[in-house]
């Protein structure tokens, strides 16, 4: 048995994939792991991320799999299973196996590694399609828009596109509070993202009166849309569960 | 009276709070069926999925900023708490006001876009313009490039629906009761033909526009999210089956994207309404719903889930499953070779398991075990199919036994966990009980025979 130990992030899991196939390792034999939990009778290898390697990866990927599986690959990536680099590789493995059409990596849904894979991606795709309405702004003092977020998969990375193409005019920051993350997007320019330490310690945020009236027309435009013959509070918790909740404005008292 | 003096005395605060409760009622908040990138200049953008901001304390969507530009209106419909004759603060949103309330809101993601309606100011086509100096408003000055989902004022000039056609995502005209009856008797400003005219038109309106949009491919675009409707349920005594009788017609002769069913909520109390001590009729709305999907993308009539002899949805069973008791000459389905279109008749099997069995079945025979990983409800569909010619449990095709374990969640057992295979024997729950008595038992009873 040979043991990838790669670290939690694409880069490191992609090369992983690579050194597998250029070591030409028996698949069933292998396994990629986050871990360092030590595996009986396994030989480990430590992987060092190359970006010649990852580039030539995503163009294998892309090539074989299509865009669209590409992504949900990258999508199962950011999910915070710690299996999931396994079952990305086992699951990239299968398809490359099956010489398996583009736009077709997922259907093989009886392996139990593709399925897996399948999961992560539903889970972390079915967040982010969450946290595309989900998302509050604040506009600081500066006018620059704010908005502090703590979702289960590492999410910034895809919500970064959708509100660059959205407001595209804007200076606003999305800030990962559990993973310490910025995504910043300077009005016109492009976005990047940058790691917490790398930040230093944000200043205390000051949010503009205006900011405050408009929050209070939105709880007020909330309470007021809600039918009370109809009130069911348990299906506004199944859509919109309460860990989202504790970070928008419509669920927070006046201050 | 403190409100007649209307418009600048009144704070943003309190038109929103008056013209948002106008608004509620209205079902159609959904932002879905056009996908359209931002241009790096305007702010917005639309996702073909659509996108739920929030959720109300009564769990609906809150998808786009839903209000009134105003709530005067001069129509007396009955169910309608707008209605002139009724006593309620009034309130009017000035263009610009709407265009910064929704510019503002989207910018912090409260919003995916504007959904805007209107009592009836003056005359129909008067209210029209106002609703397109809005909307045209939005759209050049501040550049919203986001979703805006705008009612189409019956009655109003054809010209004023074609040119707010060509600014907006979506129009509907509310259809309000489902049958013509029922309008005269509730709406008497409304007429069935003035709610068709504009219907018939935008759709060819769409039509035309689709051919423009080959020829030209940068043809501005009318109306790309399509049109939708909605109707009041349980305010005139219709049935189920007239109902989706309606909405059936209208998705094949309008080419409607929705339709949408409003449960009807007693606001006004006018003595021609129905007194609903129950609340809102829901489960009759959530099953008008469910049957409206078997139309959509199941590929059911709606002569087949509802007939004359039976016009209202089972209480306890939802209409595919009440479907598949009654024709159990078609079941069980074979998971591994059944056509897709049987797989989509399966209760438990929905559209996206339907295409994953397809795609799955084609490198390996499909178990019980992988139609769970796949994503089927096997607490439904367990009675109707098979895979590899095997059901899951021994279970028999019969419309009673089957009835019963779809409903009883709680005293549903467990097969083969107790060496128990069927149901079990009772003096009361024998079918044959619940039959019409003919008169030959009733002759053996007398005599004893029985």
């Amino acid at each position: 048995m040979i043991v990838y130990r790669c670290e939690d992030s694409l880069e490191s899991i992609f090369t992983a994939i690579y050194l597998a196939y250029e070591e030409k390792r028996n698949h069933a034999e292998t396994m990629l792991s986050l871990s360092d939990d030590p595996i009986l009778f396994a030989e480990d290898v430590p992987v060092v991320s190359c970006t010649d390697k990852v580039l030539k990866v995503i163009k294998t990927l892309k090539r074989r799999f299509g865009e669209d599986d590409y992504k949900e690959l990258c999508m199962a990536l950011a999910s915070e299973d710690m299996e999931k680099a396994q079952a990305v590789y086992r699951t990239v493995a299968d398809g490359l196996a099956r010489n398996c059409d583009r736009g077709h990596l997922f259907d093989n849904l009886t392996n139990d590694y593709v399925h897996k894979a399948f999961a992560l991606a539903r889970n972390a795709g079915r967040e982010c399609a969450h946290l595309q309405g989900f998302v509050r702004f604040q506009e600081l003092e500066n006018r620059v828009l704010y908005s502090k977020i703590g979702p289960k998969n590492n999410m910034v990375t895809f919500l970064m596109p959708h509100f660059a193409d959205r407001l595209p005019l804007e200076n606003f920051v999305i800030y990962d509070e559990r993973r310490n993350f910025f995504g910043i997007h300077p009005a016109g320019r492009q976005w990047y993202l940058l790691r917490g330490e790398e930040a230093g310690e944000p200043s205390e945020l000051q949010v503009s009166e205006e900011e405050k009236a408009y929050q209070e027309l939105f709880r007020q435009f909330c309470r007021t849309i809600a039918i009370k013959e109809r009130k069911n509070l348990t299906l506004q918790r199944n859509m919109l569960p309460l860990r989202f909740q504790e970070y928008m404005v419509e669920f927070q008292q006046k201050p | 009276m403190e409100y007649l003096a209307t418009g600048n005395q009144q704070s943003i605060m309190d038109k929103l709070t008056v013209l948002t409760n106008a608004a509620k009622y209205d079902v159609a908040c959904t932002s879905s069926g056009v996908e359209r990138k931002g241009d790096g200049k305007s702010i917005g953008n639309c996702v073909a999925a659509g996108i739920c901001h929030s959720f109300a304390s009564d769990g609906r969507c809150i998808s786009l900023l839903k209000i009134l530009m105003t709530n005067e209106c001069i129509y007396d419909c009955k169910y309608c708490q707008n209605r002139c004759s009724n006593d309620i603060p009034r309130a009017t949103f000035s263009p610009e006001e709407i265009c910064t309330l929704t510019m503002e809101f989207y910018r912090r993601n409260y919003i995916e876009g504007l959904f805007l309606s209107s009592g009836i100011l003056q005359s129909p086509s008067f209210t029209m313009e106002m609703i397109f100096r809005t909307i045209w408003l939005l759209r050049n000055k501040y550049h919203f490039n986001g979703y805006i989902h705008v009612k189409a004022i019956p009655g109003a000039a054809p010209e004023l629906i074609a040119q707010t056609g060509f600014l907006v995502d979506r129009m509907s005209i509310n259809l309000e009761l489902p049958t013509a009856e029922g309008l005269k008797a509730l709406a008497p400003n409304k007429h069935r033909k003035t709610i068709l005219t504009p219907m018939r038109q935008i759709q060819n309106g769409i039509k035309e526009n689709k051919n423009d949009i080959v020829l030209y491919r940068n043809a501005p675009r009318f109306v790309s999210g399509g049109q939708s409707t909605q109707m009041i349920i349980g305010a005139t005594p219709e049935t189920d089956y007239q109902i989706l009788n309606v909405a059936e017609g209208l998705y094949k002769k309008f080419d409607l994207k929705r339709v949408f069913y409003s449960a009807f909520v007693n606001v006004t109390g006018d003595k021609n309404l129905p007194a609903l001590p129950g609340g809102p009729p829901l489960l009759r709305e959530h099953r008008l719903y469910q049957a409206d999907w078997l139309l959509r993308f199941y590929g059911f009539r709606a002569e087949e889930l509802l007939d004359e002899k039976h016009p209202f949805f089972n209480v306890l069973l939802d209409p595919k499953e009440d479907w598949a008791v009654r024709h159990l000459e078609c079941f069980p389905v074979e998971i591994n070779r059944a056509p897709m279109e049987q797989l989509l008749r399966v209760p438990g099997i929905g559209v996206k398991s339907a295409q994953r069995i397809a795609a799955a079945r084609r490198s390996a025979k499909l178990t019980f075990s992988d139609l769970k990983k796949i994503g089927v409800v096997l607490k439904r569909a367990l009675f109707f199919i098979t895979c590899n010619g095997r059901m899951m449990y021994p279970v028999k095709l019969d419309e009673d036994y089957i009835v019963r374990n779809l409903t009883e969640e709680k005293e549903r057992v467990q097969f083969g966990s107790d060496g128990m295979t069927y149901r079990q024997m009772s003096l009361f729950d024998d079918g044959s009980f619940t039959g019409e008595v003919k008169p030959m038992e009733r002759l053996q009873t007398a005599v004893g025979q029985i």
